[in-house]
């Protein structure tokens, strides 16, 4: 796929996007070259972790789930739904949020192991979540050191792109942006709060939600 | 996480394997209001479970209220038999932007070989599927409960108390006179129980004669429930101690004797109970006090699981024992003997479960005393009595004034007979409806013979009429095709009008085939057998509609009870379908293909198509 594909399918060539296939020939791994690929398709990949905690710099990762979002339809029978080995932060308030014990993490993934899968998994495809950049910034921080290079692929807050809808729609009133309080207002139920592949489905029912509205 | 409830039918027939297979294989699809699903003629990819939103059945082929088909709300399951059939008949559309679950092709084909009860849940009839919830609800005895709580209070026989000086003799005439088995002795708490037995033995084995006292008979101690126990207890009380009476009292005082057989026949049936009070009513007060029991009967009964079928058969012989004894007590015998007391409409046709207007006329012998002009204000003031009783048993007069307080319903044989003709004859909507009710009378009172003599006389005018047939059978297309009903979703209370939508169709057009086919019998029920005896319906059709019916009735009855014990009135005839079960939607769903199908056969037959 080249520029002149891009440019043929309508799209226009960004700076950011040069950018980023200089970054990917840059990749040593040969395996991780289509990363960097631009996407064609018309799939999403909505996803979404639970960490040690809030700070982006600090966090670790306890669980990472990610669902493909094909047309109408939230290929949830082929979700990626991962554990992780038991990191050294996890503490007593992030258990109590998404629930998973020390016990519960026995037997998970090696943080390398799990985010080679999640690169087979989404691909070049374009990343939807809630508050995704804080997800990505967590996983970006695990996947330089291992694979050198951080996810470029594109990516939606599906947070910030209700906000945007919701202020054109009723310019007058501020959003309710709490993920329960979007979830209500849509009337879209909420699936497993708390984990990372409730989550992840309840962000692409948000994403398909919007895409219908605009 | 995100899992459907798969605790219902059909999933329950798989087991915890393949169920997990299922969960396993879950999709989820989001869909926008409008988008068509599947279209009619396409393979479907997927079985659909509704998590969120409405999807609307319906026909391309058709335009307007006929298109419609099915309407699917949360908890629904469809595409199923498309999967099956390799093609979807309808068109599945999406009626409020939609949320489902999405079972893919290929596992629930797999699923369908596996597990054969599965597939057969799919290619049911009607019939075998209502068999099912039957089967579900007497298994499951939504109720027993009601039974097992009854209180001793409910099951009371007044105490028979007589002082120890009583002979033999005299407490042998009081037994028979109070047709009981025991009376107890003595006073305050020195009480004592004879029964039968008791004088019996005493006289034949004890030495007794008539005239000895009842004295030291007395059995001691008394076994004792209190009057706020539950019957369960009394019948526990009984059996431990292996005796048939036990005594019960309020506080301190004796309230009564509770009878072993009074506690089975509660427990077994109310029904005998409430038939038995109406055969020994006295009075009238009497008989306003039996006809209390009915709607309990009818709950209990329900919750029991039995057949509507057999409640509406017994409520409708119960009815006209009340409507029968009414007529005893109120009319004079000589009018009696010269007339024939008529019940007309749903009671007619043993149909009505509660109790509704009151549908009845009389028919006058000819040339009787009665039917004399002279006598019409007499005969009228009767009837007015007649009606206000009836009205006191709980049958609110007819809004239409089809009773016989209306003089237009009550005549003599030969002005009966000249009303079928006038009404026959004029086929406008009003005289149609008129015969349609008369079709429907069930003699209750007075001399049947002469309600037979009307109806052949009926059947000798109209069976042969086709063109009275045609618009006879009009009817029971009017209310266009129920399904349309399913349009105005958009509203709160968006019910389904089970008279009008399924109840009429189906009795009106059984009617039309019965008068056409000289069938006596007024029950819709007896009439479908009568006509797949002739042989102008197939028995599985039959059947079919059967269910249906008792489907629609059972529906209604339900929305009736649950109105009666909030205390308000009958009401409509709505039901609100978000209020039903999966399953009994989905069984709603078919009774109305039932109908419509039934609507194309009239359609054809009668040549209503234009």
């Amino acid at each position: 796929m080249n520029a002149a594909d891009a440019n043929a399918s309508g799209k226009a060539v960004t700076l950011m996007e040069r950018w980023r296939r200089r970054r990917g020939r840059q990749v040593c791994d040969l395996r991780y070259r289509h990363l960097f690929e631009p996407y064609e398709g018309d799939e999403w990949v909505a996803l979404d972790c639970e960490t040690t905690g809030l700070d982006r710099r600090r966090a670790e990762l306890v669980s990472l789930a990610a669902v493909k979002v094909v047309g109408d339809r939230i290929q949830t029978s082929q979700a990626l739904d991962l554990r992780l080995q038991r990191p050294e932060s996890l503490s007593a308030d992030s258990i109590c949020i998404h629930g998973l014990r020390g016990v519960d993490l026995l037997g998970g993934e090696t943080v390398g192991d799990a985010l080679a899968r999640l690169l087979g998994f989404i691909g070049n495809r374009p990343l939807l979540g809630w508050c995704i950049d804080y997800d990505l910034a967590v996983i970006d921080r695990q996947l330089r050191p291992r694979f050198g290079f951080a996810l470029p692929n594109r990516r939606v807050d599906v947070r910030r792109r209700y906000a945007r809808w919701y202020r054109r729609a009723r310019p007058s009133v501020e959003p309710d942006l709490r993920f329960e309080a979007v979830a209500a207002a849509l009337d879209l139920p909420m699936l497993g709060r708390h984990t990372a592949i409730g989550d992840a489905v309840t962000a692409a029912l948000i994403h398909l939600r919007l895409e219908r509205e605009v | 996480m995100l899992e459907p409830d798969l605790n219902r039918i059909p999933f329950t027939l798989l087991d915890s394997g393949q169920r997990r297979r299922v969960l396993e294989g879950l999709d989820l699809g989001y869909y926008a209001t409008g988008q068509v699903l599947l279209e009619a003629g396409a393979s479907p990819e997927c079985v659909y479970l509704i998590l969120k939103g409405e999807i609307a059945e319906v026909d391309p082929l058709q335009t307007g209220d006929e298109a419609w088909i099915g309407h699917y709300t949360p908890g629904d399951l469809f595409g199923g038999i498309s999967v099956l059939n390799g093609y979807s008949r309808y068109r599945f559309q999406v009626e409020q932007e939609a949320l489902c679950h999405l079972l893919p092709a290929a596992l629930f084909r797999a699923l369908c070989d596996e597990c054969p009860a599965f597939a057969d849940y799919f290619r049911q009839r009607l019939a075998d599927k209502t068999q099912r919830l039957l089967a579900r609800r007497g298994a499951f005895g939504s109720t027993l409960a009601g039974f097992m709580l009854a209180k001793v209070r409910e099951c009371l026989r007044e105490p028979l108390i007589v002082s120890r000086a009583t002979s033999i003799a005299t407490a042998t005439a009081l037994l028979r006179e109070r047709r009981v088995d025991s009376l107890l002795t003595g006073a305050g708490n020195r009480l004592g129980m004879v029964t039968k037995s008791d004088l019996l033995d005493a006289l034949v084995n004890g030495g007794s004669t008539p005239r000895s006292a009842i004295g030291e008979l007395g059995h001691r101690p008394l076994i004792q429930v209190d009057i706020d126990d539950y019957l369960f207890a009394a019948l526990v009380a009984m059996t431990r101690h292996r005796i048939a009476r036990v005594v019960v009292f309020d506080g301190r005082e004796v309230a009564g004797v509770v009878e072993l057989p009074d506690v089975l026949s509660h427990f077994s049936s109310r029904a005998h109970v409430v038939g038995l009070q109406i055969e020994q009513a006295r009075d009238f007060d009497d008989l306003v006090a039996a006809a209390g029991g009915l709607t309990a009967l009818v709950e209990g009964l329900m919750a029991q699981g039995v057949k509507l079928r057999f409640v509406m058969a017994l409520l409708a012989a119960l009815n006209a024992r009340i409507v029968h004894r009414t007529f005893e007590f109120g009319v004079p015998e000589s009018l009696r003997a010269q007339s024939c007391l008529m019940v007309m409409g749903s009671e007619g046709r043993g149909e009505q479960i509660l109790k509704t207007d009151q549908d009845n006329g009389l028919i006058l012998t000819d040339g009787n005393a009665w039917s004399d002009a002279t006598r019409q204000e007499p005969l009228m003031a009767v009837m007015q009595d007649f009606s206000e009783r009836l009205q006191r048993l709980g049958y609110p007069p007819c809004p239409g004034k089809i009773m016989v307080s209306n003089p237009a319903w009550v005549a003599s044989e030969s002005v009966w007979r000249g009303k079928i003709a006038r009404w026959a004859s004029s086929r406008d909507p009003h005289s149609l409806m008129q015969l349609a009710i008369l079709l429907d009378a069930r003699a209750v009172g007075g001399q049947a013979t002469l309600l037979e003599g009307l109806r052949e006389s009926l059947f000798r005018r109209c069976s042969r009429d086709e063109l009275l047939l045609s618009h006879f059978a009009r009817a029971a297309l009017r209310f266009g095709s129920p399904l349309t009903l399913f349009g105005s979703l958009k509203r709160r209370e968006h019910g389904v009008d089970v008279k009008k939508a399924g109840l009429f169709p189906i009795v009106h057009g059984v009617r039309t085939l019965a008068l056409e086919r000289r069938i006596a019998a007024t029950s819709t029920l007896d009439r479908l057998d009568a006509l797949v005896d002739d042989g102008r319906l197939d028995r599985a059709f039959a059947d079919d509609l059967a269910e249906a019916l008792a489907l629609f009735v059972e529906l209604r009855l339900r929305q009736q009870l649950e109105r009666l014990r909030a205390g308000g009135r009958v009401g409509d005839d709505r039901v609100v379908v978000q209020r039903l079960s999966g399953f009994e939607r989905d069984l709603l769903r078919e009774a109305l293909h039932t109908v419509r199908a039934f609507k194309q056969r009239l359609t054809h037959r009668y040549h209503l198509e234009y």
